[in-house]
């Protein structure tokens, strides 16, 4: 199948490019003064974290067109693109404490970004869990399409939940991890790794996007779940 | 002179070793995913 | 269908299920030892010595609301289960909107219930002044439950059939329960500490915010999960 063959080389191609940035961030970027060596998984963290809330607002999206359309594409690009956000959101859940506890002194401190992340990941889970239970793929695409609205919808108030309690709970923090205007060779590196991310994701939702097809081929054929 | 850099390489390396699994674990979860499903 | 006759439509459903909770009697007693035990389980699980109950009893508060709305909201479906009920709910002459109306009414009336007596519980177990701020106080536990109920009503519909549905239900839902009760239990806190309503008033202003966006998406979404 041909989608299969080009999601494959996208995805090989990313990953070789995600070499390339790691080269360039660990020997070509400079150090970060006051922060030291670890500054350098802002590189990764980042662009994780601005994919891992884009795939969200994407399932949202398609989530609506596909109650207006029932177009099943829709809603099998839903369905890769919660899987793909959720990988994305375990890197960023996984490089922020790593980063957090030399800067900040402690693992988890309740992050404006990490607790997003945190929300958006425990999002997916539940969207990727309610799609496992549903047996019939009519209803599992429709109750998808609904979880997915819902946690599009939540995602701004999630926003405004963590801004308030950030404000109203100042966080001991020493440094501002993200700074605000970066020299130019880091915004470079920054961009490069945003544009790998953004193949990644891309790679990966075509493949899944593939594999979900695969599958139901395989379900209308054998009538049934029960088989590899 | 302000203080030196702080030592904290450690942190780095096991965060982009991190990353890499779940990124190319993910990746080789999707060929293998596919292909189990391709020989169905 | 003209507003007024969606709304009696709507009364009937709830009528309906409120009619068989008050025969059996046996929901909102499981739901009242529920919420003495959880009370139960808070105090003893704290050192009364280390920290005054006035300030953990907003949080014991919302925690204990928040899982009892979602072991309410378990059974609202429940109902139809059995004897192809729900097709015959879907058969009726009423909209799928008057559905989702009755069985919001019907699980706020509920879980009212179960707060009507669970609150002065709290205020005896814990020794917490209720009386004088309680305007204020129904107030925001009616505004937060609308939000926990209005989504949770759109949820249950959807993970009733499912296997694991008492699992699956607080996964999916407390994600969209942790806005609403942040800003629930920030609303209460200084409430009971005396402080003026002023302090207060944006807090209702969110929930209310949430309770308007959330229970206008249920309504649109919630025919996308009965609709065949």
């Amino acid at each position: 199948m041909k989608m299969i063959r080009v999601g494959r080389w996208i995805t090989a191609i990313a990953l070789v490019l995600l070499a390339g940035v790691y080269v360039r961030a660990l020997v070509y970027t400079p150090v970060e003064r006051s922060q030291g060596l670890a500054q350098k998984i802002f590189y990764l963290h980042v662009p994780a974290a601005i994919w891992a809330e884009t795939a969200m607002v994407l399932v949202g999206l398609a989530s609506i067109f596909y109650l207006f359309l029932k177009d099943p594409r829709l809603d099998r690009f839903a369905e890769s693109s919660a899987e793909a956000g959720a990988v994305f959101a375990a890197v960023v859940l996984t490089t922020g404490p790593i980063w957090g506890k030399p800067i900040w002194g402690t693992w988890w401190s309740w992050d404006a970004r990490l607790t997003l992340t945190l929300f958006l990941f425990l999002l997916y889970v539940g969207y990727l869990l309610l799609r496992g239970a549903v047996a019939d793929p009519g209803a599992r695409a429709r109750y998808a399409a609904v979880l997915g609205i819902c946690g599009m919808v939540l995602v701004p108030f999630v926003h405004l939940s963590v801004y308030m309690f950030r404000t109203l709970h100042p966080m001991p923090i020493v440094l501002k991890p993200s700074a605000p205007s970066l020299p130019p060779s880091m915004l470079a590196t920054w961009l490069f790794s945003l544009l790998v991310f953004t193949l990644l994701y891309v790679g990966f939702v075509v493949q899944r996007y593939a594999l979900s097809y695969l599958r139901e081929q395989l379900e209308a054929a054998t009538g049934g779940i029960g088989h590899a | 002179m302000p203080e030196a850099v702080p030592q904290n390489a450690g942190y780095m390396i096991a965060a982009y070793i991190i990353v890499a699994v779940i990124l190319g674990g993910y990746a080789l979860s999707l060929y293998l995913r596919t292909r189990r499903s391709l020989r169905a | 269908m003209p507003l007024p006759e969606a709304v009696r439509h709507a009364w009937y459903v709830a009528r309906k299920d409120l009619r068989v909770e008050v025969r059996a009697r046996t929901g909102i007693l499981s739901a009242l030892a529920f919420v003495i035990l959880v009370l139960l389980a808070f105090n003893f699980s704290r050192d009364p010595t280390a920290v005054p109950a006035i300030d953990l009893a907003p949080s014991i508060l919302w925690v204990t609301l928040t899982f009892a709305s979602m072991l309410a909201l378990n059974r609202a479906f429940q109902l139809e289960l059995e004897n192809q009920a729900f097709d015959g709910l879907l058969l009726a002459p009423i909209s799928r909107t008057s559905i989702y109306l009755g069985k919001l009414i019907a699980n706020l009336i509920f879980v009212a219930t179960i707060e009507l007596l669970g609150v002065p519980l709290l205020a005896l177990f814990f020794n917490v002044r209720i009386l004088p701020f309680l305007g204020p106080l129904v107030a925001t536990i009616a505004l937060a439950t609308i939000g926990f109920v209005a989504v949770g009503t759109l949820f249950s519909a959807m993970t009733v059939r499912t296997r694991f549905a008492e699992l699956l239900l607080p996964v999916l839902l407390l994600p969209f329960m942790i806005p609403p009760l942040m800003w629930a239990a920030w609303a209460t806190g200084p409430l009971l500490a005396g402080r003026p309503l002023s302090d207060i008033v944006g807090w209702l202003k969110m929930l209310a915010a949430y309770d308007i966006v959330f229970v206008g998406v249920a309504l649109v979404l919630f025919p996308a999960t009965v609709n065949e």
